[in-house]
């Protein structure tokens, strides 16, 4: 059980980044972007190329962030400078890339399982950690990606950003045109998503063109979970109830996948017990709330 | 009295012992990426297989069976699901779910069959097909087909064919290394091959259609994604007016002819392959296994529909023919 918590955990935070760009998009442009399924691919598709040409795993994972900065801006400048509806723009790019991504690999699938990836280097240096070491490198990444966040989030263009989500009136307040705030929480959103996408390239020995499908869906089931159990306006919270809400929903697959079984469920199942249980987690928060309220109103 | 209580008490020994090595099956992990007629066939095989060698499910053996239901992640979670459970060897069903558990399980001794992998050198998965013994823990059995034999039965229908369309999935690892086998291998045929991509099912009729008036033949080898709209590819060929062969021997009802191997054969051959790892023998030792026989169907209804007559020398080669709405199979003599 530990080692499949642990397991689940190393994925929480591995796929919460990707759920920290959702949340950028939905929460704070308030923009629907589906960009995200196909820019997952494009940096786990980048960081494979970049390790099996002999590049630095690490310096891959730099990589891949910048080419979904590269595929945010392109739905950026659809959406903000052609007038595209912001659901539409995100589409379009996800089909460009489908294509894109195919040209960057080469081929649908690439093995990383004999590659010198910075899962395995951290495993092989990190021997004091045993089996957490993994698990110690992905918290790190995702801590420093967190922090990184938060910070942007505070600076002058960050509070446009987040102005711009409310009102675009306020925007003109901050001195920052609106169009450009967009085109830079699309970049930072893809950027985070195709860094989690080559993190879990790596983590997972191979990179898939099918690998990125339901990003938009995971993401988004972690950033609502998370908000709904943490609640709060602080943007530090924030984030940090992003990755809760990653943490439990990989939780909850890993469960399912464990314990599914028991009580009688065939393989075929999977997708309908991780949703009821996301479901549950969702729900009590709720139910307890309202149960508090009517006791105080007695 | 002693010697009766001690006569007890040996049998009850003995029982619990023996009930003991009942309790405790072997546990095998067979993981699908999707479910998929050929995968779930797949399965079956490879249980079939070793029920007949006498695994019996539940007292012998117990399945622990499971799908990523088409998210190569949730893979990685079957595959670390399995690793806690202790199972004592895995199959795993096609490209990205076995190289998911060769991920999860470098480094420990548990052995992992893959099946349904076309390229498993390009997959990551071993280091050679023919020499095993730096492969590790990993052997399997690839679904590679003959791509340049199906090619020439193509040919043998008449000098006609010239030009053969194939509907395949850009997307897919396998179809793609198919398709660019058939690509290489046209020219020495005297073929040209004209391909359609669809990358995804509800965008095969189109690519099919694409293809009308420009070919004279179609061809699709085990695409997931077409052979789940065959019934287009189907339509389109007929609308053309041209043979269509699929290298897929469940849908031939729904081509002129088909080739190949049916993937509950493969599952059957998987099984063989588990059942010699249970025997003892290492992974190390087992070089890539493929699949040898490729067989040759003919659908008589459906080439009467666009007015083909199958030469005889086809005819004779074919182990079944599929003619007033069922399928009829050679009887061997």
């Amino acid at each position: 059980m530990a080692t499949l918590l642990m397991h689940a955990i190393e994925q929480g935070l591995a796929y919460g980044i990707a759920a920290l760009g959702v949340f950028l998009t939905y929460r704070i442009l308030q923009f629907p972007d589906l960009t995200v399924d196909g820019s997952f691919v494009t940096g786990a598709a980048v960081a494979s190329i970049l390790i099996l040409n002999g590049g630095d795993p690490f310096l891959a994972l730099a990589a891949a962030f910048a080419a979904g900065a590269a595929a945010g801006l392109v739905t950026g400048f659809l959406n903000a400078r052609l007038g595209v509806a912001n659901l539409l723009a995100g589409v379009l790019t996800m089909i460009m890339l489908y294509s894109i991504n195919l040209r960057i690999m080469g081929r649908p699938n690439l093995s990383l399982l004999r590659a010198s990836t910075a899962t395995q280097i951290v495993d092989g240096a990190w021997t004091g950690l045993g089996p957490l070491a993994v698990l110690a490198f992905i918290a790190l990444v995702t801590l420093a990606v967190k922090l990184a966040t938060d910070f942007f989030l505070r600076t002058e263009i960050g509070f446009a950003l987040r102005a711009s989500g409310d009102s675009e009136a306020m925007v003109g307040a901050y001195g920052v045109d609106v169009r450009t705030a967009k085109m830079v929480g699309l970049a930072l959103s893809n950027g985070l998503v195709a860094l989690s996408g080559a993190l879990v390239a790596q983590y997972s020995g191979f990179a898939d063109i099918g690998m990125g499908i339901g990003t938009i869906v995971t993401g988004l089931a972690a950033v609502i979970l998370g908000g709904s159990l943490i609640r709060t306006r602080r943007v530090g919270w924030m984030t940090t109830a992003v990755l809760v809400g990653s943490l439990l929903y990989r939780i909850a697959v890993a469960l399912a996948l464990r314990y599914g079984y028991v009580v009688g469920f065939q393989a075929s199942d999977l997708k309908l017990i991780t949703a009821v249980l996301v479901l549950v987690a969702l729900v009590i928060p709720a139910v307890r709330e309202r149960q508090l309220r009517k006791v105080s109103s007695c | 009295m002693k010697r009766i209580l001690s006569a007890v008490l040996v049998v009850c020994l003995l029982g619990g012992i023996g009930l003991g090595l009942a309790a405790a099956p072997i546990k095998i992990g067979i993981c699908k990426i999707v479910e998929h007629p050929a995968l779930d066939a797949v399965e079956q095989g490879v249980i079939d297989a070793l029920t007949a060698a006498g695994y019996v499910q539940g007292v012998d053996v117990e399945y622990l069976l499971a799908s990523a239901q088409g998210d190569p992640g949730t893979a990685v979670t079957i595959a670390q699901n399995y690793q806690t459970r202790g199972v004592s060897l895995v199959v795993a069903i096609a490209t990205p779910t076995a190289q998911a558990a060769v991920q999860v399980f470098r480094g420990t001794a548990t052995p992992i069959i893959y099946a349904a992998v076309t390229d498993p050198v390009g997959a990551g998965l071993v280091l050679s097909a023919t020499d095993p013994s730096r492969n590790g823990n990993v052997t399997g059995v690839s679904d590679m087909i003959p791509v340049a034999s199906h090619l020439q039965l193509l040919r043998d229908l008449g000098a006609a064919i010239r030009k053969v369309g194939m509907v395949y999935n850009p997307g897919e690892a396998n179809s793609v290394i198919l398709t660019t086998l058939a690509q290489e291998a046209a020219p020495g045929l005297g073929l040209e091959i004209v391909t359609a991509p669809a990358d995804s099912t509800a965008n095969v009729p189109m690519a099919a259609q694409s293809l009308i008036g420009r070919v004279d033949a179609y061809y699709v080898t085990t695409d997931n994604a077409v052979v789940s709209a065959i019934d287009s590819v189907l339509a389109a060929s007929e609308e053309a007016g041209v043979p269509f062969l699929v290298a897929d021997p469940t849908s031939l009802a729904h081509a002129t002819m088909s080739a190949g191997f049916d993937y509950y054969q493969h599952g059957l051959l998987v099984g063989d392959v588990v059942l010699r790892v249970l025997a003892g023998a290492r992974p190390d030792t087992l070089p890539v296994t493929y699949q040898a026989r490729a067989e040759v169907q003919l659908n008589l209804d459906q080439a009467a529909r666009i007015g083909l007559a199958f030469p005889q020398a086809v005819i004779d080669a074919a182990s079944a023919v599929y003619f007033g709405g069922a399928t009829w199979e050679r009887k061997s003599e």
